[in-house]
């Protein structure tokens, strides 16, 4: 694409755009077009930033304070379990994912009967609203439910299981069960679509130099796909850290504290205490900071991609 | 060689298989619970399909009451003993879903004075739950509304915002490029939920606290970047050439965007309105902070599991309802999705 | 002694379907330069792959030196293959691309380093070594595919279709140096190609395919001069011969070829092979450099008969004039330099011994 084409394109447009030509010209045009975005997140994005990051900054009479917040948010009643149970999530949570997401294309990347209804099939848990994923899984996990139905059925159990009164690093392994439930067929389809990219010219000269299945995969695959799977697993990561409805949902309030969970507890549970609000505040914030961090991760790990000079 | 093939075979197709029953078995399980009755909920087992009728034994008793038995599981147990129409009505609508006046059922029983015992067999209301799920959550037809248009506001904002942001940043070369491109980036990233309260401060100095406009105003903060993004992509797949050969023809700028530009990007416009529906659909946190009256169904959804404790499977009926229109949507605009994928066929 | 042997080679992608290669038998030298020519699907691909490795074949054999080599792995078969679209991989720079097969035969790291410098050289991509494949033209990534190609030091180099992703001035010169190549490295190579003037230009032996079965396997020349079916002689040559469809009919104990517009007189060097086909149809072939043209009566060559122009072609080397005989379409090529324009009169001779005939059945030359 020549950039004269370009300039000469807007030129010829603006002959035709009657006398406003002083204001549309080539220079000014981009930033017109970008002009309503750039409003819109002065208003609706920095200001709230800014009056949040105020929030965490001042005390409850509106003074400047550096710490007390924090002070506040650190004595809450399971903080430190909430970024535990954080932390833990994101990392199981998107290393199972996309270890059976990844093992599932990689076996299913060949054409088969059927492929096209399994595709179809994989779609829709991902279009299933969290909300209602998590009564779906409720209806399952009580004592009575048809988890337990099943288990029992194939025998796996002879008594019905009390799920729901799982309790510490069970309760979160609970929640990654569903969101592994929710979110795996999806990664499949999106690391299928990168295979199915992956030119077989590119496998099969590799094959003819020796290659074995095992090396051609480590070799040749994976590195090809490595950036969108780094894209991907980062946009996880992100969506992981804010996990909370089902945990609310299934299990209730407090029971497995995560970060945004505490952000909702502050807000639905306990409002009108008056710390509540400056720990919501609190809450925000920090798991803005951690999203924050990660999306810098992200960047770096796509910089380098570029460098790389990417997967043509 | 082909006894490898074989096994090879044989592990997919059960590596398949499984994936398809661990996906369908709980859809199908949900789906049945939200056809169950109060009685079926607490059977156990479960069963994948749910029944259509219910079957009860009569017996007549003295004073003119009958004894009625019904089988849950453990074979047929008395349950309750009376002549009174309303709360023979009130038994059968509650704990068996069929909905049938109590002077009907009288008139039914009155034949086993002659014949003594017998069995009576009656279909159920299928979508009792759903009934009740709208009977007992009251503001929740409302709520459907305010879902549907708050969905419709964001995919507005979101599209007319972010494409013209897309056009510029695919088509024009420009100082603070980089810069912009990593804020949008940035933007896209970030927790809604971070800027929740703090916007719930702000809608109220505006007057939008607690309405629909207020609540698409913050779901559009993810996604005009995210529709910048995708629709920049495409713009730049897009040849400047059929533009400029619009330009040629004697077409403006407006009718070139237009008629060229705007069809050629559909497909990415598709992509991004169904991220737009399916962000301002399923929220329920910021729909929690920003919201009194004006709740969405999402929301609405997730409270019933707290009021209703005990019959879940309206929370279950209105889950369903919850999750039809984002199905459709989905299904509807996955053709496109699938080819901002890199095609993947589906 | 034959070096690679092709036995009986069938193809079929389904159980039972149809033969994508066809008994397909061929033998070929230590050295040579062998191209496989045909309309694109006729499986010149399938029977590379076949070579290479990478197809399962459905039936005969393949050797080498005498051994079949159906039961080898690629790598075992001392076969490189370039592909169509290169098979750069796009993660690794033009170093690590060459340098990849040797790492597979897990050679020192100083004798990698040296064969790829070698490799590199070779191909004339040393300046490249660092860069990644996406900041590369077409034509240098080609050449990252020959030097991987020539770094493992292969027996036989099978290059499907090298050069039909390069502009045209570029191919040119590609070919002249895959030849070099080739010759330097002492290679034996097969080269894929639909371009005729690529195979002619190469090949020191054009194998001419359609629909899976060898028409003919010969020099460059042969395969043009000596057509041996009517496919060749239609796929080879730009514009192609000419047929038409005559009865072979005796008159006066000389035999004609006669069609509706024209009676021609057969030569005698042919009379014997004509002779059983004696009140049939057959396919006469003339190529359009070799029907003269005068524009007044003339005894050179074998009168063919009279027509107008419809149009010329100047090419400036020679004009192609298109005339129309028996309401068909038929070119001609002249290097005459004579004033001929649409409608002028011309007298058609038909050069000595350039008639080709082919039999209607198998449609095999008749000689
Ligand atoms: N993987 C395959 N499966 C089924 N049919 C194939 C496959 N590859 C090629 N074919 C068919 O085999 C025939 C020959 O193909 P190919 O060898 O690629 O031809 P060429 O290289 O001469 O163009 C074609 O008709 C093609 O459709
Ligand atoms: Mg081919």
């Amino acid at each position: 694409m020549s950039k004269a084409k370009l300039e000469n394109s807007s030129q010829i447009g603006l002959t035709n755009s009657k006398g406003l030509s002083s204001i549309f010209n080539k220079k000014t045009i981009p930033y017109l077009l970008l002009l309503p975005a750039f409003i819109y997140y002065a208003v609706f994005w920095l200001a709230p930033v800014f009056a949040g990051v105020l929030e965490v900054f001042t005390d409850m009479n509106g003074s400047f304070t550096l710490t007390e917040n924090f002070k506040l948010m650190l004595k809450s009643d399971l903080f430190d379990k909430a970024v535990m149970n954080t932390a833990l999530f994101a990392a199981i949570s998107v290393i199972l994912q996309y270890f059976i997401a990844l093992l599932l294309a990689v076996l299913l990347s060949r054409k088969f009967k059927g492929s096209k209804l399994l595709m179809f099939v994989a779609m829709i848990p991902m279009a299933i609203t969290p909300t209602a994923v998590a009564i779906l899984w409720k209806t399952g996990l009580i004592k009575d439910g048809w988890v337990n139905s099943v288990l029992m059925f194939l025998r796996i159990i002879k008594e019905p299981i009390v799920f729901l009164n799982a309790e510490g690093l069970a309760a979160v392994f609970l929640i990654v069960l569903i969101d592994t439930w929710t979110v795996t067929p999806s990664v499949m389809i999106i690391l299928s679509a990168g295979l199915q990219g992956i030119q077989r010219e590119l496998k099969e000269a590799a094959y003819t130099f020796g290659a074995n299945k095992w090396r051609i995969f480590v070799d040749i695959t994976l590195p090809i796909l490595k950036p969108s799977i780094i894209t991907s697993i980062i946009l996880r990561l992100i969506a992981a850290i804010q996990v909370w409805a089902i945990a609310v949902m299934v299990l209730g309030f407090s029971r497995v504290p995560f970060l945004v969970e505490r952000i909702a507890f502050y807000v639905d549970a306990v409002p009108g205490v008056a710390t509540s609000e400056k720990l919501a505040f609190t809450f925000s914030f920090t798991t803005t900071v951690i999203v924050f961090i990660t999306t810098v991760i992200y960047l770096r790990a796509t910089k380098k991609k570029t460098k790389q000079g990417g997967n043509s | 060689m082909d006894k490898l093939n074989i096994i090879h075979k044989t592990v997919i197709s059960i590596i398949i298989s499984t994936m398809v029953i661990s996906v369908v078995v709980p859809l199908l399980f949900f789906l049945s619970i939200t056809f169950s009755s109060d009685v079926e909920m607490t059977k156990f087992p479960k069963a994948l399909i749910p029944t259509f009728a219910v079957t009860v034994k009569v017996a007549p008793a003295e004073d003119g009451e009958y004894e009625i038995f019904h089988n849950r599981g453990e074979g047929y147990r008395s349950i309750i003993t009376t002549k009174n129409p309303t709360k023979l009505e009130n038994h059968f609508r509650r704990q068996y879903s069929v909905t049938i006046s109590g002077e009907k059922l009288l008139e039914d029983f009155s034949k086993t004075r002659v014949n003594g015992s017998m069995e009576f067999k009656y279909r159920k209301d299928i979508f009792y739950n759903f009934k009740q799920f709208f009977a007992i959550v009251n503001n929740s037809i409302p709520a459907l509304k305010n879902s549907v248009l708050v969905a419709l506001y964001t995919i507005l904002i979101s599209l007319s915002i972010g494409s013209l942001a897309g056009y510029a940043m695919a088509r024009y070369t420009f100082k603070f490029k980089e810069v912009i491109n990593v804020t949008l980036l940035i933007v896209r990233m970030f927790p809604v939920v971070g800027i929740s309260i703090p916007m719930a401060v702000l809608l109220i100095k505006f007057g939008l606290f607690d309405t629909l406009l207020g609540l698409a105003l913050l779901y559009s903060v993810p996604n005009i970047a995210l529709t910048a993004w995708i629709t920049s992509s495409i713009f730049i797949g897009i040849n400047p050439e059929l533009e400029e050969a619009s330009f040629v023809f004697g077409a403006n700028s407006f009718q070139t965007f237009m008629r060229i530009t705007l069809p050629l990007a559909f497909p990415a416009l598709a992509a991004s309105s169904m991220y737009a529906f399916l962000t301002a659909w399923n929220d329920t946190i910021s729909a929690l902070i920003l919201t009194n009256q004006n709740q969405t169904l999402a929301l609405v959804v997730y409270k019933a599991i707290g009021t209703t404790s005990s019959g879940i499977q309206y929370a279950a009926a209105g889950s369903i309802i919850l999750i039809l229109p984002a199905l459709v949507f989905t299904f509807i605009v996955r053709k496109y999705v699938n080819q901002m994928w890199g095609g993947v066929e589906l | 002694m034959s070096y690679l042997v092709l036995k009986d080679l069938q193809k079929s992608y389904t159980k039972g379907g149809s033969l994508v290669v066809n008994k397909m038998n061929l033998s070929i030298n230590k050295g040579e330069f062998i191209v496989f020519l045909g309309p694109s699907g006729c499986g010149k691909t399938t029977t590379i792959r076949m070579i290479s490795g990478l197809e399962e074949v459905s039936g005969g054999d393949i050797l080498i030196e005498d051994k079949s080599i159906l039961n080898k792995k690629p790598k075992d078969r001392g076969v490189s293959m370039i592909f169509q679209s290169y098979a750069i991989w796009p993660h690794m720079t033009v170093f690590e691309n060459i340098a990849y097969p040797l790492k597979l035969q897990k050679l020192p790291k100083n004798e990698i380093a040296d064969r790829v410098k070698a490799a590199a050289e070779a191909a004339d991509i040393t300046a490249l070594l660092d860069r990644h494949p996406a900041q590369m033209s077409g034509g240098q990534r080609q050449r990252v595919a020959v030097a991987r190609a020539i770094v493992v030091k292969p027996k036989i180099f099978l290059m499907d279709e090298p050069l039909s992703n390069l502009d045209a001035k570029l191919r040119v010169t590609m070919r002249t140096e895959l030849k070099n190549i080739h010759n330097k490295e002492n290679a034996t190579s097969i080269f894929v190609t639909h371009d005729q003037s690529e195979a002619m230009s190469l090949a020191d032996r054009i194998i001419v395919m359609n629909k899976g079965v060898i028409e003919q396997i010969g020099t460059p020349m042969e395969v043009y001069h000596d057509s041996e079916t009517r496919f060749v002689a239609s796929f080879i040559g730009t514009p192609p011969t000419n047929f038409f469809e005559v009865n072979i009919e005796e008159i006066n104990n000389e035999l004609f070829a006669v069609s509706c517009s024209f009676k021609y007189k057969i030569k005698s060097d042919l009379k014997e092979a004509l002779k059983p086909y004696l009140n049939k149809a057959v396919d006469m072939g003339i190529r359009p450099e070799f029907i003269d043209i005068f524009k007044e009566d003339n005894q050179e060559g074998e009168f063919l008969c009279d027509t107008n122009i419809n149009f010329v072609e100047p090419q400036g080397t020679h004009s192609i004039l298109i005339v129309s005989i028996g309401g068909q379409e038929v070119k001609i090529m002249t290097t005459k330099y004579m004033d001929i324009r649409t409608g002028t009169k011309l007298s058609l001779h038909v050069r000595d011994g350039k008639a080709m005939f082919f039999d209607k059945g198998t449609t095999h030359r008749i000689r």
